[in-house]
């Protein structure tokens, strides 16, 4: 699934560590999930979506 | 379970398998050594033998007790992922290799084997894993 974490992530001049601490998860995770090896669950995807304060949708799409 | 990055709940498994590892391992050199100094028989002997399967149980449920305690979502499906792999390889090399002993008459697996087997396909298929992800 493509994302928008990447770039959420470089507004806010965050590291993948500093993402994974934030949201208590390893960075490989944060990597998986940024590069869309890794589809995350619909909590984890709530928690990313309010850590940015914004939405599943604006930061994940389905489409290819 | 990355090492540098190791949480509380990876930590937990790695101190649980390596004393369930150890007990195996005691429990082995004890049957053994009980074995050849007593030579027990019946019910004894049965339960000594067994004896060091206790802990290749305790090795699943400390893997079990890892899930559910691991709370990164994406560590318990690497793991789940390392598991199902290991259990796919030894199931597959187990039965070729059976029916290699009954069409080609290869030297007999045994049993005891299975188990050093599906780890080291858990191992590798986790090393993989790991730096697919990484």
């Amino acid at each position: 699934m493509k994302n928008r974490l990447r770039v959420l992530r470089a507004e806010r001049k965050w590291s993948q560590a500093d993402l994974a601490e934030r949201l208590e998860v390893s960075r490989q995770s944060v990597n998986a999930i940024e590069t869309g090896k890794y589809d995350p669950s619909l909590p984890l995807a709530f928690k990313l979506a309010r850590l940015f304060g914004s939405t599943i949708e604006a930061i994940f799409s389905d489409e290819n | 379970m990355e090492c540098k990055t190791i949480n509380p709940a990876a930590r937990r498994y790695m101190h649980r398998f390596s004393v369930t590892m150890l007990l195996y391992a005691l429990f082995i050199v004890l049957a053994v050594w009980v074995f050849v100094h007593f030579r027990p028989t019946g019910p004894l002997a049965y339960a000594l033998a067994v004896l060091p399967a206790i802990p290749c149980i305790g090795m699943l449920a400390v893997f079990g007790l890892y899930l559910v305690e691991e709370k990164d979502e994406f560590q318990r499906f690497i793991g789940v992922q390392a598991m199902l792999w290991g259990i796919g390889g030894t199931l597959t090399v187990t039965t070729a290799w059976g029916f290699l002993e009954n069409f080609v008459h290869v030297p007999h697996l045994q049993l005891i084997l299975i188990l050093p087997i599906f780890w080291l396909f858990f191992g590798i298929s986790l090393s993989v894993l790991l730096a697919r992800y990484k």
